[in-house]
């Protein structure tokens, strides 16, 4: 077996040489087999496996078997290749706890709807021999766009009359890439943090892995805002507050904080930011209390959201000057 | 509209038996009142299912358990001295994703007066996450008085 990948290697990109020769799969669905120098054969395209993905969580390395580093042998250019793995896990959201499914028809399927739509990753999607939906994703050359916000050098007020006014406005569209998603009975289904990032090249903000579903009662959309809010609250505040870490923050100022400053999900955090930097604009602090634990009123779809967010854009930019 | 034309709205959850024995206790034995129940399904997605064959069991399996909720609460309200030629049950499956808005339609086109539906206790985030068919309900149901059994 290691004879015919050598053999491919060799006919198709020479210049490559690998530590190990592995085997060639079509049929894709005993994912944990293959590893480093195997070849996964789809369509006459031959993909090289480099490594498995892994997702670093609480420091620790998480390999995800099912997800693949390789190399297009035919291009040459690095893919990722998400393999069928059909997992029910429970995701935890505060104290509630969501039945998710990792769905790759979905993926499949967004992906499609999505091609030419620079605003989430691209790929396209291919059954193995045995009918497994393979999908193929370019890589995103990029860095997570919370990892990007909390390194700018800069204390909070600078950042958010300077930088924050800009990433408003990427956010926005990166929300009305995702209200796109819902008016085609779509969702995201794992907004979070790690998952929107920022190309090196052009600072464009991309969506990735939409692979999640999950069963709802009545609202679809709900999850997906609630990610958009929290993602919103974070870029605002460059960063989470807690009850623990604002000392350190804002130095000696008082702050009297009540149940309702925090967020509805994630009962440590803060999401009155107004109250640790008064220079918040009222408008915009309160798209943020829809997300606390005093909200009465929810939104139900990205537009209702956006409507209330799109106009602190020139409220901010009016306050800039005021401050400069 | 007729409010004494009622409509309850049923799941299979503890919440709508409650809702039915309520309604049952009020109206049972007064006369004039005509009295449906609707089991609404919105099937779980396809993308839940790694085949078809699990998915369509499970939508087999959903289809089974109504019309079996709907007989045993037709059962309870004729036992609460209700007609049985005044009752009656009604199965709606759906591909939108508003099971609320599929009752106020049903409430709409059919004349409903009332439309009564069971509550479970939910809490704030639980409701901002999934949403809840009885807020929608009391929020835009139009011409007809609302019903919310806890």
């Amino acid at each position: 077996m290691s004879k015919e990948v050598k053999e491919l290697v060799k006919t198709i990109r020479p210049g490559l040489s690998l530590g190990e020769y592995g085997r060639v799969y079509r049929d894709t669905s005993a994912f944990m087999k293959i590893s480093y120098g195997d070849v996964i054969e789809l369509k006459g395209q031959h993909y090289l496996v480099l490594r498995d993905e892994s997702e670093r969580s609480f420091g620790i390395e998480d390999p995800k078997y099912w997800v693949k580093r390789c190399i297009h042998l035919e291009s040459g250019d690095r893919k990722i290749l998400k393999l069928v793995f059909h997992e029910k896990f429970t995701l935890k959201l505060g104290d509630l706890e969501i039945p998710c499914y990792r769905s790759p028809r979905k993926e499949a399927r967004i992906l499609d709807l999505v091609r030419g739509d620079k605003r989430f990753m691209q790929g396209q999607s291919y059954h193995d021999a045995k009918g497994n939906v393979v999908r193929i994703l370019d890589v995103v050359r990029g860095k997570r766009l919370d990892h990007c916000v909390f390194e700018i050098e800069k204390g909070h007020r600078d950042y958010f009359f300077q930088d924050f006014p800009r990433i408003l406005g990427k956010f926005m569209d990166s929300c009305r890439a995702i209200g796109m998603l819902h008016e085609k009975r779509e969702i995201h289904g794992d907004i979070r943090r790690d998952h929107l990032w920022r190309e090196y090249k052009g600072g464009r903000y991309v969506w990735i892995d939409f692979d999640y579903a999950y069963e709802f009662e009545e609202s679809p959309f709900g999850l997906d805002i609630f990610g958009l809010g929290n993602l919103l609250i974070y870029l605002a505040g460059k960063q989470i507050y807690t009850a623990a870490n604002i000392e350190r923050i804002i130095g000696e100022r008082r702050v009297k904080l009540e149940e309702n400053d925090f967020s509805l999900l994630y009962r440590n955090r803060i999401v009155n930011l107004r109250k640790l930097f008064p220079y918040i604009p009222q408008e915009l602090n309160l798209v943020f209390l829809h997300f606390s634990q005093g909200a009465e009123v929810f939104y139900e779809t990205v537009e209702e959201f956006l409507r209330e967010l799109e106009p602190c854009l020139d409220i901010i930019i009016e306050r800039k000057e005021g401050w400069s | 509209m007729n409010y004494k034309k009622i409509l309850i709205a049923a799941d299979a959850s503890e919440n709508a038996r409650r809702a039915v024995d309520y309604v049952g206790r009020i109206v049972g034995r007064s006369p004039g009142f005509e009295i449906t129940v609707l089991y609404v399904i919105r099937h779980a997605e396809r993308d839940l299912f790694p085949d078809d064959k699990s998915w369509q069991a499970r939508k087999r399996h959903e289809k089974e358990e109504a019309l079996h909720v709907l007989r045993e609460l037709k059962e309870l309200l004729s036992t609460k001295g209700l007609e049985r030629g005044t009752l009656s049950t009604d199965l709606l499956e759906i591909t939108d994703f508003s099971i609320a808005q599929a009752i106020m339609d049903y409430q709409k086109n059919g004349g409903f007066g009332t439309i009564v539906v069971g509550r479970r206790g939910m809490s704030k985030a639980e409701e901002f996450l999934f949403g809840s068919i009885s807020n929608k309900i009391v929020h835009y149901a139009k011409n007809c008085a609302v019903w919310i059994i806890e």
